[in-house]
């Protein structure tokens, strides 16, 4: 029970370390100055987030998915840790300002009570291909989420040099267009991967009831990545079309949370 | 003591322009001069100035006069300026930050400065005083550059070109660049673009000799008039500057390329008056089309800018010294 109150409190200050990484990192790039900070609190956040994994892990005695606190924990962590993977001139340019918020969000809502399992059952019989599943697909979620974040500041961007609007502390710190548009496209063809991998893990284990919903979306989500990797290497597509793309579908893969039992 | 393009004409700087390589040893040679202890020779396209320190400050100033009158006229002599003690810090440190400078808060004055120190370093013709001057004077320097925007935003309409076309494509080098009308602007945008990296280069004119001339100037490939259309599978930026009464480049051709590019970026600048690219072409998803106006808007929204940071970088000074 007191392991069970500790991992709460280092949620909240893993929560609070993101909220002064986005805080902060949105306030130098209001006045047009880099913020090497940022890489920092999230680095402290990632740490403070491993420690609350786990923590459930020892109480589950198993990978901690086991309730949607966890997932979502997870997934904010994947995030970030995509986030520290991608190259350090990209990473200190602006993607940890647009990339905490949105790891706040997910941890916050973590937070919310009913969503973390205050005594988590301990796992007697572990399956392999369940946790497997399970991990891929939050690592998938990752990528796939930073790709969307990837996307938005493309977005941004983009409306910013069509509109010849250079004089803004964003604009002199966002990377360059053709740059962001190549990371969106390398971190989509990487969480697509892993969902693939989640997948295959997804159906060749023992499904309880209920299950069959999530992977029929996962399916379905799945299929959409495909097509829109296969349009984009067939034809080729507007880098905008491709980032917006990135971003819906990403918004529509948390649809499965809800799902999830 | 010194003068700068704000005192005195080119023909009146050239007689005092020192070569680079000797600024080490005239530095050296002001130091063998009565009462001069140290001293440092700068010399750019816009100013030339010597900063001494002296045993005494009046027969110091008065030696160093005597000097630089020599094989000069009187009439010459009236452009020179001189400073001294705080003043004289308080010119350097605007200096380095590019406040003197023609184009406000550049940046090439301050390696200019720096290169013009370390001569006379080298040469033996610096110590206590002018050392710390000159170190004191990088850090206000950079702490100046990192800490305002003096240097933010392009000021000229080849430097706005540049800056856009790195916020698109990142680094030039591979870019590919098409010049379509040889004029003088086109060519200044396609040399500022070939500096920085961008490797292939299409010259098309009506007139083929003078596409010629400019793409042997500039390494490049002339390709004739009515056959400019297949470069735009591959090009990157176009640079369009005619002379033409009606568009050259219509929104139609470049919707009849874009899956052959793969919908790659596409920076399209039209300096030309009646206008050569067709407005409707910057709706196209990847086409960024900049006309010679809102280049200009930009180039003078930075200069604006830099403007209003003169004195907060003025009060830093004040702080420094």
């Amino acid at each position: 029970m007191r392991r069970a109150a500790m991992d709460r409190w280092i949620l909240i200050l893993a929560v609070i370390l993101a909220a002064v990484a986005a805080v902060q990192g949105a306030s130098y790039v209001h006045r047009g100055i880099r913020s090497r900070w940022t890489v920092l609190w999230m680095l402290l956040s990632f740490l403070a987030q491993m420690v609350v994994l786990g923590v459930r892990s020892e109480l589950r005695g198993s990978c901690p998915l086991g309730d949607t606190g966890e997932i979502l924990i997870f997934s904010a962590w994947s995030l970030t840790m995509f986030y520290m993977a991608v190259g350090s001139v990209y990473r200190l340019s602006l993607l940890g300002v647009f990339t905490a918020p949105l790891v706040c969000f997910l941890l916050s809502m973590a937070l919310v009570p009913g969503m973390l399992d205050g005594t988590p059952t301990h796992v007697e019989v572990v399956d392999g291909w369940r946790e497997g599943h399970a991990a891929f697909s939050v690592l998938a979620y990752g990528a796939l989420g930073l790709a969307a974040v990837s996307g938005v500041m493309f977005i941004v961007l983009n409306r910013q040099l069509k509109d010849a609007s250079m004089g803004t502390g964003l604009f002199k710190n966002l990377p360059p267009a053709r740059e962001l548009s190549k990371i969106v496209k390398r971190l989509v063809i990487l969480g697509f991967g892993l969902l693939t991998l989640g997948l295959i893990f997804g159906l060749v284990m023992k499904w309880s009831d209920g299950s069959g919903k999530h992977l029929f979306v996962a399916l379905g989500l799945w299929f959409a990545y495909g097509v829109l990797i296969l349009v984009e290497w067939r034809r080729g597509m507007p880098p905008r079309k491709f980032a917006i793309a990135a971003v819906a579908l990403f918004v529509f893969s948390l649809m499965i949370f809800p799902l999830l039992k | 003591m010194g003068l700068n393009h704000k005192t005195a004409p080119v023909e009146v700087r050239e007689h005092f322009a020192v070569p680079a390589e000797l600024l080490g040893s005239r530095a050296k040679e002001l130091t063998e001069l009565s009462t001069i202890a140290e001293g440092v020779v700068l010399s750019t396209c816009n100013r030339m100035e010597i900063y001494i320190a002296a045993e005494d400050r009046q027969t110091g100033v008065r030696i160093l006069r005597e000097h630089l009158e020599e094989g000069r006229s009187a009439d010459e002599m009236k452009h020179i300026y001189q400073k001294s003690g705080d003043d004289a810090k308080r010119h350097l440190f605007a200096l380095v930050c590019g406040l003197d400078s023609m184009v406000l808060g550049e940046t090439e004055i301050f390696g200019q400065v720096k290169q013009a120190y370390k001569q006379a370093l080298e040469s033996g013709a610096t110590k206590g005083v002018l050392n710390k001057l000159f170190q004191k004077s990088f850090t206000v320097g950079k702490r100046i550059r990192t800490q305002t925007r003096i240097q933010m935003g392009a000021t000229s309409v080849g430097n706005v070109a540049v800056d856009l076309a790195e916020k698109i494509f990142g680094e030039l080098k591979g870019s590919h660049v098409m010049i379509i009308g040889a004029g003088e602007t086109s060519r200044l945008v396609a040399q500022s673009m070939m500096s920085r990296g961008a490797s292939n280069l299409t010259v098309t004119n009506r007139s083929i000799e003078r596409a010629q001339s400019l793409a042997e100037e500039l390494n490049g490939e002339a390709v004739p008039f009515d056959a400019w259309e297949d470069t735009l599978t591959k090009v990157d930026v176009i640079v369009s500057s005619t002379g033409a009464s009606e568009p050259v480049l219509r929104t139609a051709q470049i919707e009849a390329v874009r899956r052959k590019r793969k919908f790659r970026p596409l920076f399209l600048i039209d300096i030309a008056v009646p206008r050569d690219i067709e407005t409707e072409a910057g709706d196209i998803e990847e086409v960024y089309l900049y006309d010679i106006d809102k280049l200009q808007q930009l180039a003078s929204e930075a200069k604006e800018s830099r403007a209003q940071q003169v004195r907060i970088c003025e009060q830093m000074i004040a702080e420094e010294i």
